[in-house]
């Protein structure tokens, strides 16, 4: 058994982005890994990545002659989103008292900026929520979450939202 | 840490190096005693209490389904060879029961995995309960999850690589995407030569 010394914690980086499955995510991971323990084990990492602006743009058509002239507006926005993004994690994390908290936004695919963060940090755990897209819609629209289970080095926990049962 | 934790085992490394995993880091500062209970083929009835509990499931695959699962070129030279050992054993004079005999070492074994798993909780204080199931591993152990209502469902994970992962198939894979409650899934350690303990055998 590998002994881990006290006061060197285990990070934890929780994957967020835009959408309500990642707040969810970040909430469940929350209410079970660090308000139950009155001194969690774990350091949190929150990491957004920020699609590139040419990426977004090349979604268009290869062919977009404008593309040049819209770069930077949607640059911007892009920007604006991830600026939203972690502060509405921020609050997430303080409305429960949890303050030792890293953000971070990199640019670039998800899945890469994910694993790469994973390596950098050298994080025990690396949580993402889920579309929960089923098998066809996961092969066109891709999985972050699939890919990060398949290719981080390191322990991955995927947190799913529960379907809202009417 | 008071979650409901569902980790399934099998009899490879990687599923106890799942179990440890989820020991050492979600039940840090667990002091409860130890209580096992086993049952068959139905999920055990739970005890309500406080602090966290583990569930460990462990589910026999079918006599037919023996091994990996059929799917692919790897699977189904596995259902081959059994046809075949079926056919050679059924021609030969001794009328032994083939289903019973596999089914006595796949009670053996399972009773070996599971009191492992359960001297491993016993170690960390943490309070357990078995669930045997019999069936298809990746279906079993989702529809598990879901019944008893844990918060978390952890798996190990062989770390196949992707065309390995197409053929023979994965029950973490399969339980990532189907599991209704969120599931962790522990890699296999990577060999590092700074976090373990060395044993300094340099200078003598």
């Amino acid at each position: 058994m590998a002994t881990t010394s006290s006061d060197e914690k285990q990070v934890m980086i929780v994957a967020v982005d835009d959408s309500e499955h990642s707040s969810y995510a970040l909430q469940w991971t929350l209410d079970h890994f660090f308000t139950t323990l009155p001194n969690p084990i774990f350091k949190l990492v929150l990491l957004h990545a920020k699609p590139s602006a040419t990426s977004a743009v090349g979604l268009a058509g290869p062919a977009y002659v404008g593309a040049a002239e819209v770069l930077p507006i949607v640059d911007s926005d892009l920007r604006k989103i991830a600026a939203r993004v972690v502060d509405n994690a921020k609050q997430i994390c303080s409305k429960r008292s949890v303050t030792d908290v890293i953000t971070e936004v990199v640019e670039g695919d998800p899945r890469n900026v994910l694993c790469d963060a994973v390596e950098k940090y050298h994080a025990s755990i690396l949580v993402v929520g889920s579309h929960g897209y089923g098998a066809i819609k996961r092969a066109v629209l891709g999985s972050v979450s699939d890919y990060c289970a398949h290719h981080a080095h390191c322990t991955v926990m995927i947190v799913k939202r529960p379907k809202t049962k009417h | 840490m008071k979650m409901k934790v569902m980790v399934a085992i099998d009899e490879s490394e990687g599923s106890f190096y799942a179990l440890k995993w989820a020991l050492e880091n979600l039940f840090e500062n667990m002091a409860s005693k130890c209580y096992a209970s086993t049952a068959e083929e139905a999920h055990a009835g739970m005890v309500e209490n406080e602090g966290g509990m583990v569930f460990l499931v462990h589910v026999q695959p079918r006599f037919a389904e023996y091994g990996y699962p059929i799917i692919g070129p790897n699977g189904f030279v596995y259902l081959m060879t059994i046809i075949i050992m079926r056919i050679i054993l059924l021609t030969t004079i001794f009328a032994i029961s083939v289903e019973d005999y596999v089914r006595k070492s796949q009670e053996e074994a399972s009773a070996a995995i599971l009191s492992r798993g359960l001297h491993m909780c016993k170690d960390k204080k943490v309070k357990a309960e078995t669930i045997i199931l019999r069936g298809d591993p990746r279906e079993m152990i989702c529809q598990a999850a879901e019944q008893v209502h844990v918060d978390l469902l952890v798996v190990g994970s062989r770390g196949l690589g992707t065309i390995s992962r197409l053929f023979i198939g994965s029950v973490s894979d399969y339980c990532a995407h189907n599991a209704k409650v969120p599931i962790l899934i522990v890699k296999p350690p990577i060999k590092k030569d700074t976090k373990e303990t060395q044993t300094s055998a340099g200078t003598a």
